[in-house]
């Protein structure tokens, strides 16, 4: 080639560059302004006594150390208590690898029930996504009303009916039960994805592993153990790390289900409690670097199995 | 058995074996399961103030009595609350997160999917771990900066529709710029350089050639920025404080919480809020449900 071909490609490579820094600028912008910097700025208030009073003035809050940690550490919401009172760190992790581990069998079952052919799949499967398109805050109001107190309440007179119960029960205002209840509402709401997830290997499985498993003489149950199982093995786990950080971070389900009273308040909760009902924005920000070294763990933990299965 | 001739109680068991009972059973109870809160939802949107207060609950309305929407929408009603303005308030915000999140995504994708240039790598891993960073994490700092600029330019974050917009893009371009870059990605490379040699400029092979090859895409990921602007709770929660702002949801939570329980118009504010959504996903199902497992909805 000659220079002039060389200079031609190279400053067409230098214009591609410049083109690609000024398509991809606006949201480099609000990705920096908007996600990176209030993360790192988030450490900064963690480290810094910030609350109404000086938030006009944010930059010359005082600094007062690892304060803020220690006085979340030793809040009563957040300590483990003994196993009356869980505190918000243990709840947080009971709740999310609970909900997860649900939500990932549920959603193992209904994609081994969509897998095989019937009439109407499509729109079963439509319709098993519903708990997961819907609004979180209807699902959530709707939710509050069938499991009602009183008497009238749908699961209360479906329960005295049937004499299990003699007495109706406060579902999501009594401990433990209300722990116990938001992780099956969880489970019922996130299965869907999951459900997604595992269908999509599932359809991609080699039938004639099946075939000559038939052959063999293996019955379904078999099969299952010997053929899907292994090979959902990866996909299973990458949907549960993924499941199980999202449902770590999740704020509105409990929330909106139980406002985090009766031994469900979790991390995101706290931290919100924090910032916004006792406006300790310091104390927010460390309860949510709490929380994100936790995940941080997970995502690690994610990272180093997961994506490297990916490449493998 | 092909020709056999068999009564009714042969082909009662042909049809009733155990394999086929159970399947029916578990596909039965899901479905129940699934549908019976959406039924409760909207039948619940159509009861009198009689059914829901009563002793027992009422499982099938005596009929479409619209008190509960007379509630939300007329202005005569002794209790008005004004929902219209709320459904206003959500589209003002869902609508204009979704196209700014889109065409900033697909400038910012394109990027990333074709040209090599310094930083990328940085920038697509950033992406990434954000795209797995908690909302509640981002709320403090956005507040507390958002407060102060504001201060500085004199103007409210509060009650700030645009403000609002502003912050739901930290949730939506993450997620957009993701799905789209993977899509961009399946686009041959050929196609572009082809239209290239002929003389287009790169504006132009996006125009021309790659958006309208992506329109699935396109769809899909202007869909879902939208539900999540449409369902966001917790910053709404946080940047509206007058009713007048309110979206959807926090109006929603509003009459949910207050001293008077009204289950009904609770139920028929959720219903509105939540058919839309059900109607454009089954109406685009064949788009959306691969963006799921993409990661679309987050959460």
């Amino acid at each position: 080639m000659s220079i002039a071909g060389t200079k031609k490609v190279k400053s067409r490579k230098a214009q591609e560059a410049r083109l690609a820094w000024i398509l991809i600028s606006p949201t480099a912008l609000i990705v920096f302004g908007l996600v990176i910097f209030p993360a790192i700025f988030s450490i900064w208030v963690s480290f810094h006594d910030v609350g109404l009073n000086n938030l006009n003035d944010v930059f010359h809050a005082p600094f007062v150390g690892f304060e803020n940690y220690r006085e979340v550490i030793n809040d009563y919401a957040f300590k483990f208590q003994g196993l009356n009172n869980w505190g918000a760190a243990v709840t947080t992790i009971v709740y999310s690898f609970a909900s997860t581990s649900l939500a990932v069998l549920v959603g193992l079952a209904a994609s081994l029930l969509l897998n095989r052919p019937f009439k109407g799949r499509g729109v079963a499967r439509a319709i098993f996504l519903f708990p997961y398109v819907a609004p979180i805050v209807s699902i959530a109001f709707v939710w509050r009303w069938i499991l009602d107190p009183r008497p009238s309440g749908v699961v209360n007179d479906i329960l005295m009916s049937l004499n299990l119960i003699e007495l109706p029960k406060a579902y999501l205002a009594t401990r433990g039960l209300s722990l116990l209840i938001v992780i099956l509402l969880d489970a019922w709401r996130y299965f869907p994805f999951c459900m997604l997830m595992i269908l999509a290997r599932l359809q991609a499985i080699d039938n004639t592993l099946y075939e000559a498993a038939k052959v063999d003489g293996a019955n379904a149950i078999q099969q299952f153990f010997a053929i899907t199982l292994p090979e959902l093995r990866y996909v299973l786990g990458a949907t549960f790390l993924l499941r199980l950080m999202w449902t770590f971070n999740k704020f509105d389900d409990i929330f909106l289900y139980t406002g985090g009273g009766f031994g469900t308040k979790v991390l995101p909760v706290l931290t919100y409690e924090f910032s916004f009902r006792l406006y300790d924005f310091g104390r927010g920000a460390a309860t949510a670097m709490i929380l994100l070294l936790i995940l941080a763990l997970f995502m690690t933990l994610y990272v180093t199995t997961v994506m490297k299965n990916v490449e493998d | 058995m092909k020709n056999e001739k068999k009564n009714l109680i042969g082909h009662l068991a042909d049809w009733i074996n155990w394999r086929r009972f159970i399947f029916s059973v578990v596909l039965i109870f899901f479905l129940t399961s699934i549908l019976f809160p959406f039924y409760w939802m909207v039948s619940s949107s159509f009861k009198t103030r009689a059914e829901i207060g009563g002793r027992e609950p009422v499982y099938v309305p005596s009929g479409l009595r619209l008190d509960a929407y007379r509630e939300l929408f007329d202005p005569n009603h002794p209790s008005y609350q004004d929902f219209g303005t709320n459904i206003i308030n959500t589209l003002k915000v869902s609508i204009p997160t979704a196209i700014i999140a889109v065409v900033l995504a697909v400038l910012g994708s394109y990027a990333i999917a074709r040209f090599k240039f310094k930083g990328k790598e940085l920038l697509l891993n950033g992406i990434l771990l954000v795209y797995l960073f908690p909302g509640v994490l981002l709320i403090i700092p956005l507040f507390a900066m958002l407060a102060q600029i504001g201060d500085q330019l004199g103007f409210n974050v509060q009650d700030n529709l645009a403000v609002l917009v502003l912050t739901y893009m930290s949730q939506t371009l993450p997620v957009a710029l993701y799905m789209l870059t993977n899509y961009f990605r399946t686009i041959p490379d050929e196609i572009e350089q082809a239209a290239l040699i002929d003389g287009c400029s790169r504006l132009e092979v996006i125009w021309r050639v790659t958006l309208p090859l992506s329109i699935p895409a396109l769809i899909s990921v202007s869909i879902y920025t939208f539900m999540i602007a449409w369902n966001e709770f917790l910053y709404a929660l946080i940047f509206l404080n007058d009713r007048h702002m309110f979206t959807m949801p926090i109006k929603i939570n509003t009459i949910f919480n207050d001293p008077t329980p009204r289950p009904n118009v609770v139920m028929a504010a959720s219903t509105i809020m939540t058919v839309p959504i059900i109607i454009l996903f089954l109406s685009l199902e064949k788009y959306l449900a691969e963006g799921l497992t993409a990661g679309g909805v987050k959460g």
